[in-house]
């Protein structure tokens, strides 16, 4: 294999990692402050991917409108979720929260797919493209402006979010909640509101991936799917709950789908990047980066 | 001694005797009673589609049961479920389209099959956790339908297998008695289980198996028993499924069945066996009675699951022990 083939390789598991990263981030971060393993974690992606669409086709077709529309959108979302959801489970619930909110985050995936599907059809929703044309990369394969674009934006959102989450009071109070909750109430922390922000923000976070990425993934009800395995591939790999080694996490799911997909053809992908899960797993479940997180799992 | 705990004679009642008796097989007075009334539904029911509704409710009835077992009990929740059915149904269809090996014995071997890869699961399992062990199975699952769908040489991938029909009839009877003689087997098996020596042992492992292993419970070979048994079910039940739907498509081992069996064995009621099996014969008709408003009954569905997780996280069993005690003080049963 010659050296510009690696490159771009290397340059096209990168470009898909970057929006791992962002897909990801929401998933362990809800994980690590509220211990709630989110199944419906795609269902928020395919929400800010609807809302990119009708923004797109019905307001302005101005790509960062589209983004912060569906941002708004799973913010919204998500706080309806939370405040319906798990702040009444948090209130009744005895025991076993880990298996009862996967449970209730099953639910909420039945509800929304299902909703959507009903309101909206199992059509294609998609659009052609927000900015349009192709650059050369060194090797000489075309990458579509868009997806080099969506790659930069979620890197500046999880940037933007790494500076909220360690610069600002807000976003201490969330790391706070998420090494321990009884100190953070000590202190004068509100719980339910930071639980509330976080889910909601989790979810504008993934609204956004599946915004920037609305003209090479079309919006339809069972989207979701696809971005709720690979969130869920970079935080076992990473760690449950580690919430900063998520972007190398992400640039490695990029890579290992990159080259296997070369290597095996993408139908043997999918295999390939599961049997992976499977063995981090089972001799790591740690996680490669280890988790801060610890003492949810001994019941 | 065991026996006595688990299972107070229930007074000086005339049914002592009996009720020992059927203890000895894992039932009790009205449970059997129960299936006996189950036996005579197509004596009385002519009607073809409710008795195809009734063989589905005791299909997912048996299959939820198996579920609970590792659920239930050891506070193992397999989500990879719905991925050890397809193995017993794969096994069975394609033993049957290469070899001409009759669905009978393939639904055995099918369950062989589900059964040895719990095993595996089990031991590679032993070290994780609850939530860990849970997305295990999950993505296990995951990697199975990949698998299904890129081996087309042997499933025929996404277009799915036809299997042929267990029983060459007009009618569902025939289906029905089958899926009936599961389910019995299933509900003995794990009652028996559950009610002996080992299933205080999955209580023990299920509440802190770190307090298990102290008492010296070891938790290796108690969980791979209650995994390899609780797969098994899948895998002879995912053999009947195959041969009573007469196809399969990769799309069967994904984790939606899974949701689907597990929302029935969560709603039946947690570590009771008998309550998944109840709440299947009211969801599953509901669920076919709403077709009429399509997306929205999933959405009706998916709100009752949220609800009853909130408001009633054990489950209807309990209720229903406690509605039949007060009817009935008299047969005090499970």
């Amino acid at each position: 294999m010659e050296f510009l083939d690696l490159w771009d390789l290397i340059l096209s598991g990168v470009i898909r990692g970057g929006l791992y990263v962002l897909m990801a981030m929401g998933l362990s971060l809800v994980f690590g402050v509220m211990n709630i393993p989110n199944f419906a974690h795609g269902e928020f992606y395919m929400i800010g991917a609807y809302a990119a669409y009708f923004t797109a086709q019905f307001l302005v077709p101005d790509p960062f409108v589209c983004l912060i529309f569906a941002g708004l959108a799973g913010f919204i979302a998500g706080t309806a979720a939370e405040k319906l959801t798990f702040a009444p489970l948090r209130k009744y619930t005895k025991g076993n929260w880990i298996m009862n909110t996967f449970m209730v985050t099953a639910g909420i995936t039945f509800i929304l797919q299902n909703v959507i599907q009903a309101t909206l059809g199992v059509n294609y929703h998609g659009i052609n493209e927000y900015w349009g044309g192709t650059v050369n990369s060194l090797g000489g394969i075309g990458i579509s402006v868009d997806r080099l674009l969506a790659f930069g934006l979620a890197m500046a959102a999880v940037f933007i979010f790494w500076l909220f989450l360690n610069y600002t009071k807000t976003g201490n109070a969330i790391r706070a909640v998420s090494e321990s909750e009884t100190g953070a109430r000590l202190i004068g922390i509100n719980i339910s509101y930071i639980h509330t922000l976080t889910f909601a923000l989790s979810c504008m976070l993934v609204a956004i991936a599946g915004a920037v990425l609305l003209p090479i993934n079309p919006a339809y009800p069972t989207m979701g799917l696809q971005p709720l395995y690979k969130s869920w591939f970079v935080v076992i790999l990473v760690g449950l709950g580690n919430t900063s080694a998520t972007l190398a996490g992400g640039m490695i799911v990029g890579l290992i789908e990159a080259f296997s997909a070369y290597y095996l053809g993408t139908g043997w992908m999918d295999v390939a990047s599961l049997s992976v899960i499977c063995l981090i797993l089972i001799f790591k479940p740690s996680g490669l980066f280890g988790s801060e997180v610890r003492g949810v799992w001994e019941q | 001694m065991n026996d006595t705990i688990l299972n107070p004679p229930a007074a000086p009642a005339p049914m002592g005797g009996l009720n020992k008796q059927l203890n000895r097989l894992g039932l009790s007075p009205l449970s059997l009673g129960l299936f006996i009334l189950l036996a005579l539904v197509p004596l009385v029911l002519r009607d073809q589609y409710w008795l195809h509704l009734m063989t589905i409710s005791l299909m997912f009835g048996a299959l939820s049961m198996g579920f609970d077992l590792s659920a239930g009990f050891i506070n193992v929740a397999n989500w990879g479920y719905s991925a050890f059915m397809g193995v017993g149904a794969y096994t069975s269809a394609i033993l049957l389209e290469r070899y001409g090996i009759s669905p009978w014995i393939g639904m055995v071997v099918g369950g062989f099959f589900a059964a040895l890869l719990g095993f595996l699961t089990g031991l590679i399992t032993l070290r994780l956790r609850g939530m860990f062990t849970a997305i295990l199975t999950w993505f296990l699952g995951l990697t199975l339908v990949a698998l299904a769908t890129q081996l087309v040489d042997l499933t025929r991938g996404s277009m799915g297998m036809m299997a042929e029909e267990l029983f060459d009839s007009y009618t569902k009877d025939p289906y029905y008695y089958t899926i009936l003689g599961l389910c019995f087997i299933t509900f003995c098996v794990v009652t028996k289980m559950v009610n002996s020596k080992l299933g205080l042992a999955f209580r023990a492992i299920g509440q802190s198996q770190d307090a298990a292993e102290s008492l010296g419970v070891n938790p290796a070979r108690y969980r791979i028993i209650n995994f390899t048994t609780s797969c098994a079910i899948a895998g002879v039940i995912g053999g009947f499924y195959a041969h009573f739907m007469c196809i399969i498509t990769p799309e069967f081992l994904h984790t939606k069945h899974t949701i689907e069996i597990l929302f029935i064995a969560f709603i039946g009621g947690r570590g009771s066996v008998w309550g998944g099996l109840v709440c299947a014969f009211f969801l599953i008709p509901a669920l076919e009675f709403a077709r009429p408003i399509v997306e929205w009954r999933f959405v009706i569905y998916g709100v009752f699951m949220i609800m009853v997780m909130i408001f009633m996280p054990e489950g209807i069993a309990p209720h229903i022990t406690k509605a039949v005690n007060k009817l009935f003080p008299r047969l005090k049963s499970e």
